[in-house]
């Protein structure tokens, strides 16, 4: 049995890995802070994750060990995109503003833990209902 | 490497890159009185700083790294101390083009930028923790 078959965990997953893409894109932001000309960089919603999924898989296939894939992203269905909340302010061009990436970074990390707790919740679920107790 | 491990390195590329400017702001203030020896000698040449970004080959990842240390070219400061040993046939002293308030506000700023990278790795290692928590 698969359990990321069950809808429940699967979506579970996902949510999880995307959060955590989101994460790290936010850490970039904030490590180039004070980097000349950088943009603001943020990943495509949750629910593109979800549509490529369903979607059948596009590119090249790699039949052979020697194939070269390409550089893919943390997963199919997560891009990076220019931060669209980004305006910039300053004179060296840079448009990360620190204050929304902590907002943005403490709600991932609230969203992080809800995913987690529903994926344990769901195993519980599963137990209970294969032992009783 | 997954998402989740490579925000700790990235978080610490942010927090050295942080750490090279504050060295560079106190080199800045431990010579603001740096003056030259000889008679019309220029005085010490405030630094500066700039990052770049820097893509990790390994994984994709934007880190951060020191692109260059500068000199500042603007003019020195002329104080008029005609008993100085660095003074010129005038009585001027060159001072070191350094001002207290600019290195105070970007060593705030410094500080501040090291502060979020470090709540970023906190972060990241939480949501780690949380994800290592379903093993139990």
């Amino acid at each position: 049995m698969n359990l990321s078959n069950l809808s429940i965990f699967g979506l579970a997953s996902d949510r999880m890995s995307w959060l955590s893409a989101r994460q790290r894109v936010t850490s970039e932001n904030v490590a180039n802070a004070s980097t000349p000309n950088y943009q603001s960089k943020d990943i495509t919603d949750f629910a593109t994750l979800l549509d490529a999924q369903s979607a059948p898989a596009t590119g090249l296939a790699a039949t052979h060990p020697k194939h070269i894939t390409g550089t893919a992203g943390p997963a199919p269905g997560i891009r990076e995109v220019p931060d669209p909340a980004a305006h910039s302010t300053r004179l060296d061009g840079n448009t990360v503003n620190l204050e929304d990436q902590a907002i943005r970074s403490a709600e991932i990390s609230d969203q992080y833990r809800l995913a987690a707790q529903l994926y344990r919740k769901g195993y519980e679920l599963l137990t209970l209902s294969v032992t009783g107790r | 490497m997954d998402s989740l491990s490579s925000i700790a390195k990235i978080a610490a590329s942010g927090m050295t890159a942080q750490t090279a400017r504050l060295r560079v702001i106190s080199e800045n203030i431990a010579n603001a009185d740096s003056t030259g020896t000889t008679p019309g000698a220029d005085a010490f040449r405030r630094k500066t700083i700039s990052f770049s970004e820097l893509v990790d080959r390994e994984n994709g990842a934007s880190l951060v790294e020191v692109d260059r240390i500068g000199r500042d070219q603007s003019p020195f400061r002329l104080e008029f101390n005609p008993s100085h040993p660095a003074a010129d046939e005038t009585g001027y002293v060159k001072s070191p083009n350094i001002d207290p308030i600019i290195e105070m506000t970007n060593m705030r700023e410094a500080s501040r930028n090291y502060e979020a990278n470090m709540n970023m790795f906190e972060a990241g290692r939480r949501m780690r923790g949380q994800m290592l928590d379903l093993l139990k």
